[in-house]
């Protein structure tokens, strides 16, 4: 720039001289980059003097607009200087003055600083359009409007005693400001510029350029850290053309942010409650009092704050009086001190645990797109006097920071285990080390869109996770510790790496429910972005409009905004495209205009609640458009439906519901209809489904709609999630489950025969009827005559060839004990497979006899028995039979038999045992559990002591039914040590043979008279 | 054991019901030339007893020795290997299986398990019996594209394996499965047929049989055998000494359905309809297949209805189960059923009645 600059003619001067105020404009409009590259000229002469900052300004400005020239720069800068002296001489007196003045401005700004604090101080800084417009005047006006500003400038002539001048500001804006007696002194000095001003050749003094330059440099020295806040600090330049209207009116400051009032102020809440933490107790804490006006402010209404409102609200539109309002905001925090503390906050404070930090530790913000999350985030943490440090996992940013954050993630999940520990030391850094740079601050994380990537994402969840439990823990020990100051907490805790949480921070979501953010929503506060008003959206708009010089109308612009769902970026590129293409929004053709729309699905609950209920709205717009809007609805909802897929379960959600609305419907037509159109949709997706053309998809969003336009109500109906059908599906799996384990058990004679699809229509019922008789008496065994022995053995034979037994209903774990409890608690007993189930339907009381419990015990035995038996038999009259039934029908033990074919037995159990790791049945897997065990100790007590009946239970146990090969084994080695106790008693195989002995030994079966006998007593 | 598997025959020659069928697959069998046989028929006519008897009688009574093997069979798909798991019954001379319960996968089974299995000759072909039998259960319910690739695993191993099919619709089965086979249909018995068999096991068991309590047995089976025996056994158990007019036990889920049927009869409107909806929820629940269900409800309503009525329900009844079939939830469609007749009812009773 500064080579561009040259000497001027002498005519020249002059011109410049009378027009040098003029000329201080010209670069707004000439140069876009002008004011920025000035803003880093500052940078670098900070610590000089004001004054020599003043001069450096001035000289590009006038000669900018004059054409080159060859000439040595360094010569012409310091001509330059002298020039411009020179040139200002006829205001010299005013410009020392209003240097003087400035000086005292400072002044009161540091001490206003002082008092208020950094977020205050930040926000002061940070003005947007209207402070600056203040300073105009007060750069006009000299000295007396920025000493007190309150007072002196007014936007109502009326409202100034005495005399006043009017001010323009850059913007257009009018204020009036007072002249006090002393201005009025030195009036004849200031004539002239004041004259130059009001000539309407000039819109802004070379005084307020100078003084702006002022305030950033004196920024930059406050806030060096937050880089993109030199733009940020001049947003009402309009040369910056290239830039997006999004990010060029982006809200710097708090009070700016369009989102929700109750959302921010919580936000800046929670960011607030961890000032002790972070920023130490002693030097900035914010006290309790700012906490809790705070608190209240998020609290109360609005008009408390429109109080603090001075001037020029009215004109600029809602949201940009914010902007002014912030000074006397950061001031108000202060001093609106809360006496009457709310109690609860007290002891929130308190109970917010030693660290000072706040009991969440994670903020998570989640809502739909383009409504400000990170906007928020981002400002509320530089409103707090964070360094914001932002993690991407979808996208890189330019900040060199935050790619090497993004890539450190990105990389490492390539390799899984690694992942975590460095994720986590990068985190750390980030949380917990102070920045090395000059400035001071703390850093902010701030995480966005951490719910998009789900494999990136994890590995940070996990890692802030874990963090946060190691905080929970190291809670406990250390508590004095907290209070020291950062710097020794940080190496405090690096001693010994227990990487916590000390920095707050921010993730930012679209999707509450994304399942990587389970746990984090457990742990975070979480806050939901709701939609900001249509009226404060369309006023913004409609000031940047203006601003950028877009006509509008604020219904079109309403419409916009409710096209967009009150998205403001997606309203701020629409604007700055037809800006660019000259054209002006239509309001009636919006969604054929280029406003595209967000491709956002909606959750299933919003479409089922479309679907059923009418649109209030929509009527109005009826009302408007004519004959247009049955398709406007139409499209509205196909569009709904369509963007949220899913159509299987969207009519899950029409059917489970639609019988539970309130439609007129005398003969069910509409019923009869809708159901209709389910079937069409089912028959479609089952097409679909098998031909995989998923093209034909899009006819289901039409079917939906028909049953939108057949049952849809004005008034509301509570929709439920779609669960019966789930249900019956599982359920339909478990019986399935429960009738195919059967069927394997069952011989493959019979079960060949039957298929698990015709069961329950077929056989269930009149098998239950056959298994329990009633007439069958329900009597000791030996009391019942012939006929009905024979029925018993009948029916006990038809149990076991059907692998039915009755069992207890306590599912316990252990079958082969069950069985014995079974013998005690008969009461509960029911059918092994519990097929009873099958006909338990609801509402339905089956007319079943159900036999007596002691009868069930009878037959428990029986069946045990026949089992036992049928297995001996199969065994010793057909061998290779044993390969058929051995599957199905468990093997019983063998008393005597065994030992004289102990080796063909072993054979056969050999492959009956391969077959039975075949059978995948748990319940038999269990069974060969515990034989297993009870057959160990059976064989170490028979072992050692004789074989007694009486014996306690142990040692009979396997004796009640031995299932497996390895069970058999031990059996025989058992059966061994007792041949070789009692060799005298069988002295031949021979002789056992021919007494084949049965024992079961039932333990607590009280009823038998208990005495101790010996097994030879039996087999003489 | 019941006395439905007690007395079903084992060999060809004590058929009762299907003696004529019976007869003709002896002759087929003994004439060596054996070709691939379809079976089809409804449920409890007698389809699986039949095939059983012809492997004996293709075999001897060594068929009948089988042993059930569960067996998980690796499949290589393309990219990917597939875990089957298949539950076989094998004897030394046959297999028989369930290929349909593999789901969507049952080409898979079809493709590759089968194919294997068909592939192996059995090795003691010494000159007797040079090929192998599969029995695949439920054709009906395979796939289209596993019914296709079952074709060409029929051509190609023709030589060394023969498979029986057995399912309960030839529709289902595609026209090219079904020209390579020799279609056998199996009948539901009729009532005097079934009414013999009773005859023939009550004389078996030394019962004495009231004229005409097997005929109401018959009659109550809905032609199904295995539903007649089982409801004559449980006649026996619950009282034995027969009395002709003694009640036959009827089964849960038809009481249940004609519960329902008189649900719907009762009130019409859609808070009735769904009462309904969860009924036959409990239905569908208890493996009743929605077929049934329907056709049930349909003979129930059928039953208390005005003749002017039946003709049009019953349309209705066909358009519904069709579009079932068709269709995926069985649910939507009985119900719109449902709903059809419940407005169909309604309009009714608003004309007659006013």
């Amino acid at each position: 720039m500064d080579t561009d600059m040259d000497i001027p003619l002498p005519d020249e001067l002059e011109w410049l001289e009378a027009n040098s105020h003029l000329h201080d404009d010209y670069p707004d409009f000439d140069d876009p980059s002008q004011p920025y590259p000035q803003d880093e000229d500052e940078d670098e002469f900070q610590p000089q003097s004001n004054h020599q900052n003043h001069q450096q300004l001035q000289p590009p400005k006038p000669t900018l607009s004059i054409p080159p020239k060859t000439a040595p720069t360094a010569k012409t800068q310091i001509k330059k200087r002298f020039r411009s002296d020179g040139q200002d001489s006829s205001v010299t007196e005013e410009g020392a003055r209003s240097e003087d003045k400035r000086k005292r401005g400072d002044d009161v700004r540091l001490e206003n600083e002082e008092g208020e604090g950094e977020g205050a101080e930040e926000d002061w800084l940070r003005y947007s359009p209207p402070p600056t417009g203040t300073e105009e005047g007060g750069g006009v006006v000299e000295e007396d409007v920025v000493v007190v500003v309150e007072k002196v400038v007014s936007r109502f002539a009326s409202e100034i005693d005495g005399d006043f001048i009017p001010v323009t500001g850059l913007d257009g804006e009018r204020v009036y400001a007072k002249m006090s007696s002393r201005v009025e002194e030195m009036n004849g000095l200031k004539k002239v510029g004041i004259k130059v001003h009001t000539g309407g050749l000039i819109s802004e003094p070379i005084n307020i350029l100078i003084q702006r330059a002022e305030t950033q440099a004196f920024t930059k020295a406050l806030q060096s850290s937050v880089e993109d806040s030199s733009d940020a600090i001049l947003p009402e330049t309009p040369v910056v053309n290239e830039k997006l209207w999004v990010d060029k009116y982006a809200p710097n400051s708090f009070m700016e942010l369009l989102s929700d009032e109750q959302t921010n102020r919580e936000v800046l809440l929670w960011l607030k409650q961890w000032d002790s933490c972070v920023f130490g107790s002693g030097i900035r804490t914010t006290t309790d009092e700012v906490l809790s006006s705070l608190r209240r402010h998020s609290t109360i209404a609005q008009h408390q704050k429109l109080a603090g409102r001075s001037f020029s609200r009215n004109n600029r539109g809602h949201t940009l009086s914010k902007g002014n309002f912030e000074v006397n905001n950061g001031l108000g925090l202060e001093s609106n001190d809360a006496k009457d503390i709310p109690e609860s906050w007290d002891k929130k404070t308190k109970g917010s645990g030693p660290a000072g930090s706040p009991e969440r530790k994670i903020l998570l913000l989640c809502g739909p797109p383009g409504l400000g999350k990170t906007t928020l985030a981002h400002v509320t943490a530089r409103h707090c006097g964070y360094r914001v440090v932002e993690g991407r996992f979808t996208s890189d940013k330019e900040d060199n920071e935050e790619i090497i954050f993004v890539s450190y993630i990105l990389v490492i999940n390539a390799s899984d285990d690694r992942s975590s520990s460095t994720i986590e030391g990068k985190i750390f850094d980030v949380v917990q080390m102070n920045s090395v740079m000059a400035d001071m601050k703390p850093k902010c994380l701030v995480i966005d869109e951490i719910d998009g990537a789900l494999g990136d994402g994890k590995g940070a969840v996990e890692v802030i996770l874990k963090m946060l439990s190691a905080e929970r823990k190291s809670d406990v020990g250390k508590e004095d510790e907290s209070k020291e100051g950062q710097i020794g907490r940080t190496s405090s805790r690096k001693k010994h790496r227990s990487a916590s949480l000390s920095r707050p921070v921010i993730c930012i979501c679209n999707d509450l429910y994304a399942p990587a953010l389970r746990p984090l929503r457990q742990v975070a506060k979480v806050h939901i972005f709701v939609q900001p008003s249509v009226s404060r959206v369309v006023s913004r708009l409609k000031y940047i409009c203006n601003k950028e010089g877009l006509k509008t109308s604020s219904i079109a612009l309403t419409a916009l905004a409710e096209y967009t769902d009150c998205d403001i970026r997606s309203c701020l590129n629409t604007l700055q495209f037809l800006h660019k293409k000259k054209e002006p929004l239509n309001v009636l053709e919006i969604d054929s205009q280029v406003v595209g729309r967000k491709d956002t699905s909606r959750s299933v609950f919003e479409i089922w609640k479309e679907i059923f209920q009418k649109r209030k709205e929509k009527r109005e717009r009826k009302v408007r458009n004519g004959c247009s809007s049955m398709s406007k609805d139409f499209e509205f909802v196909h569009s709904l439906i369509s963007s949220r897929g899913d159509y299987d379960l969207i009519f899950d959600g029409i059917h489970e519901n639609i019988l539970q609305l309130h439609y007129h419907d005398p003969v069910m037509r509409k019923t009869v209809k809708c159901l209709h159109s389910l079937g069409v949709s089912d028959l479609v997706h089952q097409y679909i489904m098998r031909t995989q053309k998923m093209s034909l998809q899009v006819y289901q969003p039409a079917i939906a709609i028909a049953v939108r336009g057949l049952v849809a109500q004005n008034e509301r109906s509570n929709i439920e999630w779609p669960k019966s059908f789930q249900r019956y599906r599982t359920m339909l799996m478990e019986k399935m489950d429960i009738l195919r384990s059967w069927q394997n058990k069952i011989s493959p004679h019979i079960s060949r025969h039957l298929s698990t699809k015709s069961f329950v229509e077929d056989s269930i019922s009149p098998l239950l009827h056959i298994l329990s008789p009633p007439t069958l008496r329900p009597v000791a065994v030996h009391l019942l005559s012939d006929k009905e022995k024979k029925d018993i053995v009948q029916l006990v034979n038809t149990m076991v060839s059907y692998s039915m037994t009755y069992k207890n209903q306590k599912a316990d774990p252990v079958p082969s004990i069950l069985r014995h409890e079974a013998v005690v608690e008969a009461s509960m007993l029911s059918f092994d497979p519990p097929i009873g189930d099958l006909i338990n339907f609801k509402g339905y009381s089956s007319g079943h006899f159900v036999l007596a419990a002691a009868m069930k015990q009878v037959l428990v035995h029986e069946v045990e028995k026949q089992k036992i038996l049928q297995g001996s038999v199969s065994k010793s009259m057909d061998p290779t039979d044993v390969c058929s039934k051995g599957n199905l029908t468990p093997v019983g033990e063998q008393k005597g038999r065994a030992q004289s074919s102990a080796f063909g037995c072993a054979t056969t159990s050999c492959a009956e045992n391969m077959q039975n790791a075949k059978n995948t049945s748990n319940l038999r897997h269990s069974k060969l559990v515990t034989n297993q065990v009870s057959a160990a100790s059976g064989s170490t007590l028979s072992a050692t002591a004789s074989v007694q009946v009486s014996s306690p239970g142990p040692s009979k146990k396997p004796s009640s039914g031995s299932f497996n090969f390895f069970d058999r084994f031990r059996k025989l080695s058992s059966k061994g040590s007792e041949n070789a106790d009692n060799p005298k008693n069988k002295p031949a195989t021979s002789e056992r043979d021919s007494r084949p002995l049965l024992f079961k030994f039932n333990e607590g079966y009280t009823n038998a008279v208990k005495r101790p006998v010996r097994i030879r007593e039996f087999l003489l | 054991m019941l006395w439905v598997d007690k007395y079903r025959p084992k060999t060809l020659d004590k058929v009762i019901v299907h003696e004529d069928v019976a007869q003709n697959l002896k002759k087929l069998v003994t004439e060596q030339d054996c070709p691939h046989l379809l079976f089809y028929g409804p449920p409890g006519s007698g389809k699986k007893t039949l095939i059983m008897a012809l492997l004996r009688q293709m075999f001897g009574p060594s068929a009948e020795k089988v042993k059930v093997e569960n067996k998980t069979w690796k499949v290589d798909a393309g990219t990917r290997t597939i875990d089957l798991e298949l539950t076989t019954l094998a004897s030394t001379y046959h297999v028989e299986l369930n290929p349909s319960d593999a789901g969507f996968q049952d080409r898979y089974i079809v493709q590759e398990i089968i194919k294997e299995m068909a592939k192996n000759r059995p090795i003691d072909t010494k000159g007797k019996k040079g090929f192998k039998v599969l029995v695949l259960n439920e054709v009906d319910k395979l796939s289209r594209e596993a019914q296709h690739s079952l074709r060409r695993t029929m051509e190609k191993y023709s030589a060394s394996c023969r498979l029986i099919l057995c399912c309960n619709s030839s529709s289902k089965v595609t026209e090219a499965v079904r020209s390579r086979c020799l279609n056998v249909r199996i009948n539901a018995p009729t009532e005097e047929q079934i009414v013999k068999v009773l005859e023939f096991i009550g004389k078996k068991e030394g019962l004495q049989l009231p004229s005409g309590f097997a005929a109401r047995i018959a009659e109550k089976s809905n032609r199904s055998l295995r539903r007649a025996i089982l409801a004559f056994e449980t006649c026996r158990v619950q009282q034995y000494p027969f009395t002709s007019n003694q009640a036959i036990p009827p089964m849960d889920w038809e009481e249940y359905v004609s519960e329902i049927a008189s649900d719907i009869m009762k009130e019409q409107s859609p808070k009735r309809l769904f009462q309904v909806r969860g009924k036959i929820y409990e239905l569908l629940i208890n493996c009743i297949p929605p077929e049934i269900v329907l056709k049930r409800l349909l003979f129930e309503l059928l039953k208390k209805l005005d003749a002017e009525l039946k003709h049009e329900v019953c349309h209705w009844a066909a358009y519904y189960e069709h579009r079932m079939r068709l269709g995926q939830k069985a649910i939507f469609h009985i119900e719109a059923f449902v709903a059809k007749f419940m407005s169909i009812y309604k309009g009714f009773l608003i004309a007659t009645f006013g």
